[in-house]
Order: C-alpha cells, then sequence, then structure tokens
C-alpha cells in the first residue's frame, strides 16, 4: 500500500459525514449506550451487590457496584466502538459503496480510512461516556475521575474501532462478523475482569484474559479504585494492539477499493 | 469550465495476475470534446476509466491531467473532475438535497454555497422537485441524474461517464444526453465509456474501439463508418449463403453471416449493382440502411456489441 497524505479537512469531512447520518436519528442512537449500562448497573448493582456484597481488587475491599461501573464503561466503549467499525464500515464498503463514492471526490484513502475510524471511536467514546455519567449519577464513579479518564475511554475507542475495520476489511459476508463476535469480543466481554475480577479465573484462564486488551482498558478505568504498579506497560500494550490493529484494518480495506 | 484542462493517458497497461485486462491504451482528452471507449462488456473500460482518475493502479503507464498526473496525484486532480462510476452509490441515509449538500463538503463548499449550488444543480438535472425525496424512492434515470449533479458540485473540467445510461428507459437516455451536451457546450471534457453504438455515435466527437483491452481503431463516428464500412448495408435473407459471398467478393464487398441472415456492404460506386443483384436472388427479407457503429464492430472484431 503506497502512502498517501491525509488532509485534516479530508479526514474531518469524511467523520462529518457519518456524524451528520446519526444526527439524522441521534435519539434513537443515543438509547442503547444509555438505556444498556441503566439496566446492567440496576440488574447487577442491585441484584448482586446484596449477593456478593464487597469484592477484593488489588488487596482492598470495594463494594461490588462500585466495582461493576468501570467494567461497564469499558463494554460500552467496546461494543459501540467495535460494531460501528465492523458492521457499520462493512455496509458502508460492500453494499452502500460510500467509501467508493467518497474517493471520487478529492479525498485520499487515509483520509477516508481515518474519517472512518475516528468515527467509530466517536460512537464508542459516546457510549463510554454516557455509561459513565450513568455511573456518575448513581454514584458509583466520580465526575472528575470521569473527565480524567477521557482519554483512556478514546484510547479504548480507537483500539476497538480499528478491530472493528479489521473485522470490516477481512470477511467477505456481513454473517462472518459473528466470528469474532464469538471467539474475541464475547470471550473480552465476560472474561476481562468486567464483572468480577480476573483472580477468580483458573490461573491460566485469568493469564489469557489479561493478555486481552479489554482486561487492560478496564484496569485503567478503575484507577479510582486503585492501580497495578505496572500500569504504564497496560497503557503501552493498549497503543501498541490500537497501532497494530489499525495498520491491518488499513493493509486489509486497500484492496477493496484499489486495485 | 471556461479554462480547460486536456487530460492524457500514455501507454496505460493493468495486469491481474497473467491477465492483461488493458494493453498499452493511449490517447488525449481535449476540453470541450467528447471522447467515447466503446466496447463490448469485458473490453476494459470500466479499468481503463478507473486508471484516469485514481483508483485502479496502472501496472505501467501513467495519467497527465493538467499539472497532475495519477496515480500518484489523483486526489489533486479529482478536486478538477467529475466522476460518475458505472454503479449507483449515492448515500441513502440522505435525501436527495442533502445528498449534494453533504457531498459538496468534501470540496470545501459548505453552509449556504452549498445549498446554493446544490439548488442550482437540481434545477439543472429536473430534479428540484424531488429535493426532499429519498434516494431510494427515485426513479433509476433521476438516480443517474443525481449522481451527475454529485459530479458537477465542484465544477469540474473534465467528467468521466461510466456506463452512464445502461438500464434505462429511451426517455431517461434522452434526457441523459442534453445534460451531456450541455457540459460539452460549456467547454468540459467529457470520457463516455458505452456500449450502445446510439449513444456514441450521437454523443461523441471521437471514439475509441477497445476490444480485449487494446484500442482496434479510432476516429470519429463518421470516419469510423466511412473507412470501415462504408456508406450503406444490405441485410439480407433466405438467399443460399454461397452465392452471397460470392456476389460480395465479385463487387469487394464485405460480407458476414448476421443473426439469422447476411449483412453485405453497398460500396458506395457500386452501391445500385449490388443492390439490384441481391434483390434478383428473390431474399424473404431484404432492408437497405445507412451503415453504422455495430458494422464496424462487427467487421473489425467478429463480435457485436453486448
Amino acid at each position: 500500500m503506497k502512502l498517501i497524505t491525509a488532509t485534516p479537512w479530508g479526514v474531518y469531512s469524511v467523520w462529518w459525514r457519518h456524524f451528520q447520518v446519526y444526527c439524522s436519528t441521534w435519539l434513537v442512537n443515543c438509547l442503547p449506550p444509555i438505556s444498556e449500562p441503566i439496566v446492567y448497573l440496576l440488574a447487577f448493582g442491585y441484584g448482586l451487590t446484596p449477593l456478593i456484597g464487597d469484592v477484593e481488587y488489588l488487596g482492598q475491599m470495594v463494594p461490588y457496584s462500585r466495582f461493576l461501573a468501570p467494567g461497564m464503561i469499558a463494554i460500552g466503549v467496546l461494543f459501540q466502538s467495535f460494531f460501528e467499525g465492523a458492521y457499520s464500515s462493512f455496509i458502508r464498503l460492500n453494499f452502500q459503496k460510500t467509501w467508493q463514492a467518497l474517493l471520487t471526490a478529492p479525498l485520499s484513502y487515509t483520509d477516508v480510512f481515518l474519517g472512518d475510524w475516528f468515527w467509530a471511536a466517536t460512537k464508542g467514546a459516546i457510549a463510554g461516556t454516557l455509561t459513565g455519567l450513568v455511573a456518575v449519577v448513581v454514584n458509583l464513579y466520580d465526575l472528575s475521575s470521569l473527565v480524567l479518564s477521557l482519554p483512556l475511554i478514546g484510547l479504548g475507542s480507537l483500539l476497538f474501532g480499528a478491530f472493528g475495520l479489521l473485522v470490516a476489511g477481512a470477511v467477505n459476508k456481513v454473517d462472518q462478523v459473528n466470528v469474532p463476535i464469538f471467539l474475541v469480543i464475547i470471550p473480552m466481554f465476560t472474561l476481562c475482569g468486567t464483572y468480577f475480577p480476573r483472580d477468580t479465573l483458573p490461573p491460566l484462564l485469568a493469564r489469557f484474559a489479561s493478555f486481552l486488551p479489554l482486561a487492560s482498558l478496564v484496569d485503567l478505568l478503575r484507577w479510582p479504585l486503585g492501580l497495578p504498579s505496572w500500569w504504564p506497560l497496560l497503557l503501552l500494550w493498549l497503543i501498541g494492539w490500537t497501532a497494530v490493529m489499525a495498520r491491518l484494518a488499513a493493509l486489509r480495506i486497500y484492496p477493496r477499493l484499489f486495485s | 469550465m471556461s479554462d480547460g484542462l486536456s487530460l492524457t493517458a500514455y501507454d496505460l497497461w493493468k495486469t491481474y495476475g497473467n491477465e492483461a485486462v488493458v494493453q498499452g491504451i493511449s490517447f488525449t482528452l481535449a476540453p470541450g470534446e467528447i471522447v467515447g471507449l466503446l466496447g463490448p462488456n469485458g473490453a476494459g473500460k470500466t479499468t481503463t476509466v478507473g486508471m484516469l482518475f485514481g483508483t485502479v493502479i496502472p501496472t505501467r503507464g501513467f495519467v497527465q491531467f493538467g499539472p497532475w498526473q495519477l496515480p500518484g496525484q489523483g486526489q489533486m486532480a479529482r478536486a478538477q473532475m467529475g466522476i460518475v462510476t458505472q454503479e449507483d452509490n449515492l448515500d441513502p441515509d440522505f435525501t436527495v438535497f442533502k445528498n449534494l449538500t453533504h457531498f459538496a463538503h468534501h470540496y470545501r463548499i459548505t453552509g449556504a454555497a452549498a445549498r446554493q449550488r446544490a439548488g442550482e444543480l437540481l434545477a439543472l438535472v429536473n430534479l428540484e422537485h424531488r429535493a426532499d425525496a429519498q434516494v431510494d424512492d427515485l426513479s433509476g434515470g433521476m438516480k443517474r441524474r443525481l449522481v451527475l449533479a454529485r459530479a458537477l458540485l465542484n465544477e469540474p473540467r473534465i467528467v468521466f461517464l461510466d456506463e452512464p445510461t445502461t438500464g434505462l428507459d429511451p426517455d431517461a437516455r434522452q434526457d441523459f444526453w442534453r445534460l451531456v451536451q450541455h457540459l460539452k457546450a460549456k467547454g468540459c471534457g467529457i470520457l463516455l465509456t458505452t456500449h450502445y453504438m446510439d449513444e456514441a455515435q450521437r454523443l461523441c466527437d471521437r471514439l475509441l474501439l477497445l476490444q480485449a483491452g487494446k484500442v482496434i481503431d479510432e476516429g470519429t463516428p463518421t470516419d469510423l463508418v466511412a473507412r470501415v464500412i462504408g456508406r450503406e448495408v444490405a441485410e439480407v435473407e433466405g438467399v443460399d449463403p454461397d452465392r452471397l459471398k460470392t456476389l460480395a467478393a465479385n463487387y469487394g464487398a464485405w460480407y458476414r453471416a448476421f443473426g439469422s441472415g447476411h449483412l453485405v456492404t453497398l460500396p458506395s460506386d457500386k452501391a445500385e449493382a449490388v443492390w439490384s443483384q441481391i434483390e434478383a436472388h428473390h431474399p424473404s427479407r431484404l432492408l437497405r440502411r445507412p451503415a453504422n457503429l455495430e458494422d464496424v464492430f462487427l467487421r473489425l472484431t467478429g463480435s457485436v456489441l453486448e
């Protein structure tokens, strides 16, 4: 793939197109990231907290609902950015031919790719932030902590948005998107310390779960409860995953547009 | 669209594996000129157009458009190009009007300027009454006109029309042709690919006939017909082919089996003699008509345009 310079206007213009589509049905689009965490926090927070009480996290006991809230933020980031990158970009690439239309304008491949990627990340960031606000409202996450966590939400959204785009570029049929969902997304969603500390898993499984990038994001988002001493490595791990995913995604999509 | 820019293709080749789908195509498109790439499906027309605006990377050769060389400077070149691709890739998420205003944003045309330009173009393509319609509710002809309007947002110096009227009814095709002629009158260079001979004959100043990725002949439609076929052709049915072959050979005419009958050219200096000889065989059907590009293609390639 030949490196083509992106222009700030080009990237913004592609992102803006997706944002306009989102705005045209903004109420419907905002519903899932608000309703989903409310339902989960109510169900797990109120339902399981009396049964579980406190959980041990980094050597201290914390209320289960406060443990759960950062996990919910990470899940919001994961689902919204991944699904936008995978399903919506696949549809824009293969059914609506939006990418092909954009490339008849004075936009480079890099403009279109970055615009799509940043939009997927924006959707993840919106979901993560709205989930965080719900957690703030029910007093499970401090507002100041949420503000300080925004860069982490952004980084996680870029990572899973890039993974979604890689899937969109790798599959030939929309149903095949289910394969990475069941092989990667669901295991991450359940095992990475979102709903329970990974220490309770068998050692081998816990190690595997810690390797997955959502684990690093959840651990970092849980910083108000404490951070492991190697947290800078977690941050680097996330940045590394993001760079690799974005590069692979760009390489997979390019041949679908240029021959 | 007054300051024209020329486009020149230099020895374009495109190979996929061992298959060469475009082989050494070179030509120049001048401002205000309509050049047609005429050929059957699979002749390499769309691949050639892709190389001209930068989505197909040539295996060899390059394109010079004004000061820009493609594929390397495709992004800058496309700022002065209008591109109507073969497939409709309008945005189903937006109305007709917003398809234009949102696409104008990519050219840095925004706000009131974008709305004004969209209004002008919808009026040009006779779609102003459908401005608030959803794209999916448009007919095929309306969609093609809207794609053309979108390609004109930036007042391009050159427009690529890749099979723009495929699948349209005769009225819609006439509407589209009128728009193409309007663009030419404004000084816009136009590259048209088509497999409709009437479209090529009606619109194009110059034609490149393509077969298997190669230009097999080129010229104005009138010159091509006159040079390759002559002025008139007889369509004959119900006559022994061997007799017709002999007759054609005797008069230096071209003969070919075609459908359930035969074609025989009527050489200008011996047209009446050949015609009366054919009539003397009492064919079951006999038609004398002007020669056309279909005949040219049939003679040059042995196949019809499909």
